[in-house]
């Protein structure tokens, strides 16, 4: 279920935030949260993005970071510098990632609040109270990775599904 | 080579069953809504509402809803579309996309296209739309992996294919309560509320000869998909196959 939600929030912010994604045509992009079970593909085509599971190793780049490093990133913190730090782990194409995170930085809005005013269905309520839960715990806990975890847990709930692997017939 | 396919349980010569497939829906079409909110409990509104959001169509987008009867998904797509995108509702069968018409109009919902076709041979160019969806249609379509290339061929690049379907559960106790249910209930239902106790019986038996999760899978990608993944939703009683071209 998280898949399905990160989806529709993604694209619902790409498209009310004028993002163009074009320079991300027919890439896929794996991003992996390091202190959250949370390993996605990002397939970017036809200026909108599908969030699938997992695609045999065909991704054009691997992105490895901390959620609060993943914050960071949405807050304008610069990608060499992060990549510098050891705090971000990229294989393959780090131009791609880069526009990635150009793409992210343009988000310039408060996905929350932009939610629940244009919504209202379960999945914005939802994914409104993740961001700010997930925003809040990593400024307040103690222990923010394990309650990071905890926090998502009872949001989220899995529903089975396939792997989805790239078709490399055609 | 074997000139015969499968009417439910039955095995018919290839070139009967989009007849007899008529005939199933010429007869069910009037009670064809109320019948899905009492054979599914009402559920199935809520497969389609996920698979409305699954979609990711957007404003502007080109929307063909093949199979689309009575037009639930069509009518939703047309609000996500809005007046720049277009959608198209269609049937294969006329008394279906009648009710859709009929339905569409009574809801105040204008601007979709119809079209009577046949989703083997689908009357459109490469590449055109955005998104294409079938919902409880496939299991009747008499070659599923023709179907499955034309819907291929008229998607764009990126574009997103969305299958919902009746499929395999897992669970034993799902499955016999759902044998009981299917073989037993449903046809008495049919025959109470539609006069029509046959056609609900080939339901129950199509559904068991549609492919499952995993087949439909892999011939979603074998008809040149470059991405393909399911969704099972009430225990995989229905499936959500949601296939992208590369």
């Amino acid at each position: 279920m998280q898949h399905f939600v990160l989806e529709q929030a993604l694209n619902f912010l790409i498209q009310n935030g004028d993002i163009n994604l074009k320079p991300l045509d027919q890439k896929i992009i794996r991003f992996s949260l390091k202190d959250l079970p949370l390993e996605v593909d990002f397939v970017c085509t036809n200026n909108r993005i599908f969030v699938v599971n997992d695609i045999n190793n065909v991704s054009d780049v691997d992105i490895k970071l901390t959620a609060n490093v993943f914050f960071a990133l949405f807050k304008g913190e610069d990608l060499t510098d992060l990549l510098k730090q050891d705090k971000i782990i990229i294989h393959g194409d780090v131009k791609t990632a880069q526009l990635l995170v150009d793409m992210l930085q343009a988000v310039d809005i408060d996905a929350e609040e932009i939610l629940s005013q244009y919504t209202g269905d379960i999945v914005a309520h939802e994914i409104g109270k993740i961001t700010g839960k997930i925003k809040k715990i990593t400024q307040e806990s103690s222990n923010p990775l394990e309650a990071l975890k905890d926090s998502v847990s009872n949001f989220l709930i899995n529903p089975s599904v396939s792997k989805t692997y790239k078709n490399n017939k055609h | 080579m074997d000139n015969t396919t499968h009417f439910g349980f039955k095995d018919v010569a290839t070139e009967d069953k989009q007849g007899m497939v008529r005939g199933v829906f010429d007869s069910v079409a009037s009670k064809y809504d109320l019948m899905n909110d009492v054979l599914s409990f009402g559920a199935h509104r809520l497969w389609k509402r996920y698979t409305i959001a699954s979609s990711n169509v957007k404003t502007g987008d080109k929307v063909l809803d093949i199979a689309g009867g009575t037009g639930d998904l069509a009518i939703e797509f047309r609000k996500k579309v809005g007046d720049s995108g277009q959608v198209i509702l269609s049937d294969i069968n006329a008394a279906m996309l009648g009710e859709g018409r009929k339905n569409l109009t009574n809801k105040g919902i204008f601007g979709v296209d119809f079209v009577q076709l046949n989703a083997q041979y689908l009357p459109f160019k490469d590449n055109t739309f955005d998104c294409i969806s079938i919902a409880f249609g496939l299991r009747n379509v008499t070659d599923k992996d023709q179907a499955l290339r034309e819907m291929h061929r008229i998607l764009k690049p990126g574009g997103c294919l969305l299958i919902l379907e009746f499929s395999t559960t897992d669970s034993e106790f799902l499955k016999k309560f759902y044998d009981f249910y299917s073989f037993n209930i449903m046809p008495k239902l049919g025959e109470i509320i539609a006069d029509d106790k046959d056609s609900y019986q080939y339901l129950a038996e199509s559904i068991r000869k549609h492919p499952d999760q995993e087949t439909l899978k892999d011939m979603v990608l074998e008809a040149g998909f470059g991405f393909c993944e399911y969704h099972n939703l009430s225990g995989g009683i229905v499936a959500l196959h949601k296939g992208i071209k590369a």
